[in-house]
């Protein structure tokens, strides 16, 4: 089992698809620091993907100080910047975008959507309450 | 380094090109899928690759030898499972292993215990007994066994139920080795090979097409739709934009050549008020809209 969610969908670079789903597992602190990442070999076998670019994904995240290397265990999560609420909102960008285009292609203005978002918000408040890490 | 190369190969059955000045190289370490509706030639190209056709043209490499010469030393290093592959029927699945081993110095008798067990076959059946997709498992078996290090698949998917399908993805992977395991596969099951490959090569009418990477085969094709005022017809329009249809007020086309602030600029130049969205496209979208481009314009649009 992968400690994180993923689903990959075909038609996207499979590599950016993985970054994405870590990335987003740690900031909201399902994957802990400290945790060992899996092996490229287990990353491989559990994605169906090509050792090649489970490596080029380990790779990446380790570049970008998501992973780090212990010659002992292999990647682990990284300690991340503490309260990088900037980071947080960088991984909406495609949800928001996509909101964006599919209002402004039914006419709606910014106000009209705030007021529906602001809906949303409110109904789910209860289900989904705000998680502080 | 190339573990294939192919130069100007060709090749001909009596009066039919089966292969047409085929230049291809395949990296060292890659997985590599040969893609191209049946009859493109891609099972010609793999036999040429394996000594079973002469070349009538040109010349092929494996692992650093001319491929008329391939000899003990190459093809104990070399896995090929095809997906008309002649056995011998009359040999139990054990039989069939007992006697590929002494061929192989590199045979991993541990990986053959494993991949017997994972595979769920019968050791003690003659394969003439098999269903098809326990006969090419037992194929599959007896070629990953040695760790080849290129494994040469032509169409192994094809006639297979999704779980036997599943067990070869999962058998080839098992025996893969970064940097120093190279997988040449043939396929028209083009969803298979979408998450394993990392260069696609497409071959037309024994002509190579396209030969790239997936990631920048998948960065460079988006499906575009475009709203806009009138109609508008197909002259003038940039040599990437492929299967262009436009209806009242809705246009829809492939381009090939996808970036987005070039695609959206080259759209409003045509269309001033128009709304653009572009959609990713998965590998056999690709497929679809090259082979139908490839039909009505005979030269196509290479990269």
């Amino acid at each position: 089992m992968l400690p994180f969610s993923i689903e990959l969908k075909p038609g996207l670079p499979i590599t950016e698809q993985v970054i994405f789903a870590v990335k987003k597992a740690v900031v909201a602190g399902r994957l802990k620091p400290g945790t060992a990442f899996p092996s490229v070999r287990l990353l491989s076998q559990e994605l169906r993907i090509n050792p090649n670019t489970a490596h080029k994904i380990t790779a990446t995240l380790v570049a970008e100080g998501v992973l780090i290397t212990t010659p002992a265990v292999g990647s682990v999560v990284a300690e991340q910047a503490a309260g990088d609420r900037a980071a947080k909102a960088a991984l909406l960008d495609d949800e928001l975008e996509r909101l964006v285009v599919e209002a402004k292609n039914l006419g709606l203005g910014l106000d009209e959507v705030q007021t529906e978002l602001a809906a949303h918000w409110k109904r789910l408040g209860r289900k989904y309450p705000r998680t502080e890490h | 380094m190339n573990i294939i190369e192919t130069q100007n190969l060709s090749h001909r059955y009596w009066r039919t090109e089966a292969l047409r000045d085929l230049t291809l190289a395949v990296p060292t370490g890659s997985v590599f899928a040969l893609l191209g509706a049946n009859g493109a030639g891609k099972t010609t190209a793999i036999k040429v690759l394996m000594n079973l056709l002469r070349p009538s043209a040109g010349s092929a490499r494996v692992l650093g030898v001319e491929s008329s010469r391939l000899g003990e030393r190459e093809l104990a290093q070399i896995g090929y499972v095809s997906e008309n592959q002649e056995l011998p029927l009359w040999m139990t699945v054990r039989q069939l292993l007992d006697y590929c081993r002494p061929f192989y110095p590199t045979w991993d008798a541990g990986l053959e215990a494993k991949l017997l067990r994972q595979f769920d076959l019968p050791p003690d059946r003659r394969l003439k007994e098999l269903s098809r997709g326990m006969l090419m498992k037992a194929a599959l078996l007896s070629s990953l066994a040695y760790r080849p290090k290129l494994l040469v698949l032509d169409e192994p998917f094809s006639g297979l139920d999704p779980v036997v399908r599943d067990d070869f993805v999962s058998g080839l992977l098992e025996t893969s080795r970064l940097g120093d395991w190279t997988v040449l596969v043939s396929s028209h099951d083009i969803e298979e090979v979408e998450r394993l490959a990392d260069q696609i090569a497409l071959i037309e009418a024994g002509h190579l097409r396209f030969s790239e990477s997936t990631e920048s085969l998948l960065g460079r094709f988006r499906r575009v739709e475009v709203q806009m005022e009138g109609l508008a017809g197909e002259a003038g329009l940039p040599a990437t934009w492929l299967g262009w249809r436009c209806d009242g007020g809705r246009a829809s086309f492939v381009d090939s050549g996808y970036q987005r602030a070039a695609t959206e600029a080259a759209c409003r130049d045509r269309f001033p008020a128009a709304s653009i969205q572009a959609h990713p496209m998965t590998l056999r979208e690709i497929f679809i809209a090259l082979t139908r481009a490839g039909r009505k314009q005979p030269q196509g649009v290479t990269s």
